[in-house]
């Protein structure tokens, strides 16, 4: 019956709360619904953790992932754009499964924008390492399998990444979709597009395979059950 | 100092909510200029003299290049001031990205204060109930870092110690960091093993968690609450009725003027300053009290 009541609530409240802004903000509605969909996709993936049955260690295990992507971004902080928070994200998702890799891709970015300061863009960079590790998470065998599709997956997770930052830039800036200046966005980013996608890569295979050597160890030595 | 960062998280976040939202979403003039002023004084009142001029040199250029280049992605507007490589340069383009300027910047502020006042421990203390598993996980992940971080300058140091030393170009930088990053790793990952082990064994999963801060909901709390969601609702009720829309294509339109109008824009200049009022106020005890001693 609660659990009901709280989806009823649900149903209700997210579109009511989407159209409400878009009333409100008549200007701005495409920013406002933008910026309610990448909160509201963070939602699911946060109550299916809480209600499922998720064990001490997983839980840790994923704690402890998210603090080491935060501590690569701010050990890696002088370098711009050189940050290997994408690669911890997609290697968690490689070895505990997707939803370990969407929690600490979000948790990462809200996390370690404590330091690098929140904004309205913290939900969509949770947005985007939630959803490059849930995607990883769903390869997970051809990537463990080939180093080649494990690059290939790096560069196209830096794209992906800038191209979703940008949208938000544009929507907000215009109050509409202006191609020509997400074009701009797009190509005044390129340089910053071509290191994260340069940088996942060279993470990914300088990473990958041994913290996967790693998280197998540690997987056989205490019991855990992976993914 | 700081009056506002004693306040309840509760309606510390219903506040800056409210203003943000605002601010974010309503690009009406008045409004925008409101937000700046707002998130200039509050953050003057967070601020270090030194911080706030190292912020001016980057806040400046970043409203002139919004400002300025605005006009040459968009040729809207019937008002032209020069041509350039056979396009026009709009005065309501212009407008328009100042607007924008000032909107970005005002919100960079207000997330600049959001940052220093919602301290950690006070987002944690408003979701633990609400979300337990993942707010533990995410306190979990927060106290990881300064472990780690001391853990990997204890790291980079043995490293040294070996004769690892990371020499002045790029690529040596980043083996350097690299190395201690790996040997990081595998360290954390034994560590929280054991600290899942002892937490299982500590009865982790009963009732009864407690906050590591406490707070009180007091009643200057509960006026603040009443006030911020009074005031947001004047302003929204504005927006609702159409008060505060505004263009600047093709034709920047014209300011109202008529007194529901300056309720609305009143309503929404004392939200904006409601925190460095608070502060004023403080000031202004404090002196009293002082001078009566």
């Amino acid at each position: 019956m609660k659990k009901r009541i709280s989806y009823g609530i649900m149903f209700l409240l997210i579109p009511a709360v989407v159209l409400c802004g878009a009333f409100l903000f008549p200007a701005k509605q495409y920013a406002w619904i933008s910026l309610c969909a990448a909160v509201l996709s963070c939602v699911p993936f946060f109550l299916r953790f809480e209600r499922g049955r998720v064990g001490t260690s997983q839980m840790i295990l994923i704690a402890s992932m998210t603090a080491l992507s935060v501590l690569g971004r701010v050990l890696f902080a002088p370098i711009p754009g050189f940050k290997p928070v994408t690669a911890m994200v997609v290697i968690t998702a490689m070895y505990f499964g997707g939803e370990a890799g969407f929690l600490t891709g979000s948790l990462s970015a809200l996390i370690s924008n404590f330091w690098f300061g929140q904004g309205p863009w913290t939900p969509f960079q949770m947005f985007s390492w939630g959803i490059l590790g849930l995607i990883a998470g769903l390869l997970a065998d051809p990537l463990k399998r080939s180093r080649v599709m494990l690059a290939v997956y790096g560069a196209f997770s830096g794209v992906l990444y800038s191209v979703i930052m940008d949208i938000w830039t544009v929507l907000w800036a215009d109050g509409y979709f202006n191609l020509s200046r997400y074009a701009a966005a797009m190509v005044s980013a390129l340089p910053f597009t071509a290191v994260y996608a340069v940088s996942n890569v060279i993470f990914l295979l300088l990473l990958g395979k041994s913290i996967g050597k790693i998280l197998d160890r540690i997987g056989t030595k205490y019991g855990l059950q992976m993914r | 100092m700081k009056a506002f960062a004693n306040v309840h998280p509760a309606a510390c976040m219903t506040y800056f909510l409210s203003v943000l939202s605002v601010s974010m979403f309503i690009p009406h003039p008045v409004l925008q200029a409101e937000a700046l002023l707002g998130g200039i004084m509050f953050c003057a009142t967070l601020q270090k003299r030194r911080e706030a001029l190292r912020d001016l040199g980057f806040y400046l250029p970043l409203f002139l290049m919004i400002a300025v280049t605005n006009p040459l992605f968009s040729h809207n507007g019937v008002t032209p001031l020069f041509f350039l490589n056979g396009n026009p340069v709009t005065m309501e383009a212009f407008l328009y990205g100042v607007s924008v300027a000032v909107m970005v910047i005002g919100v960079l502020l207000w997330c600049k204060a959001y940052s220093e006042i919602m301290t950690s421990d006070k987002f944690l203390y408003l979701f633990g109930k609400i979300i337990p598993k993942l707010s533990l996980v995410l306190s979990m992940a927060l106290r990881f870092i300064p472990v780690y971080l001391r853990q990997a300058r204890r790291v980079s140091r043995a490293q040294r110690a070996m004769g690892l030393y990371s020499g002045k170009s790029f690529t040596d930088r980043i083996r350097n960091k690299l190395r201690v990053f790996s040997a990081m790793i595998s360290w954390s990952l034994e560590n929280a093993m054991e600290t899942s082990a002892s937490m299982r064994a500590r009865g982790y999963g009963k009732k009864g968690r407690t906050n590591f801060s406490l707070f009180r909901f007091r009643s200057s709390d509960i006026s603040l609450l009443a006030a911020c969601v009074f005031l947001l609702a004047v302003t929204l009720a504005g927006a609702s009725l159409g008060i505060t829309d505004f263009t600047y294509y093709p034709r920047v339109g014209i300011i109202r003027t008529t007194p529901d109008a300056l309720a609305v824009y009143a309503s929404f200049g004392v939200l904006s300053l409601l925190p460095f009022i608070m502060e004023v106020k403080e000031a202004v005890v404090w002196n009293c009290c002082k001078s009566k001693i």
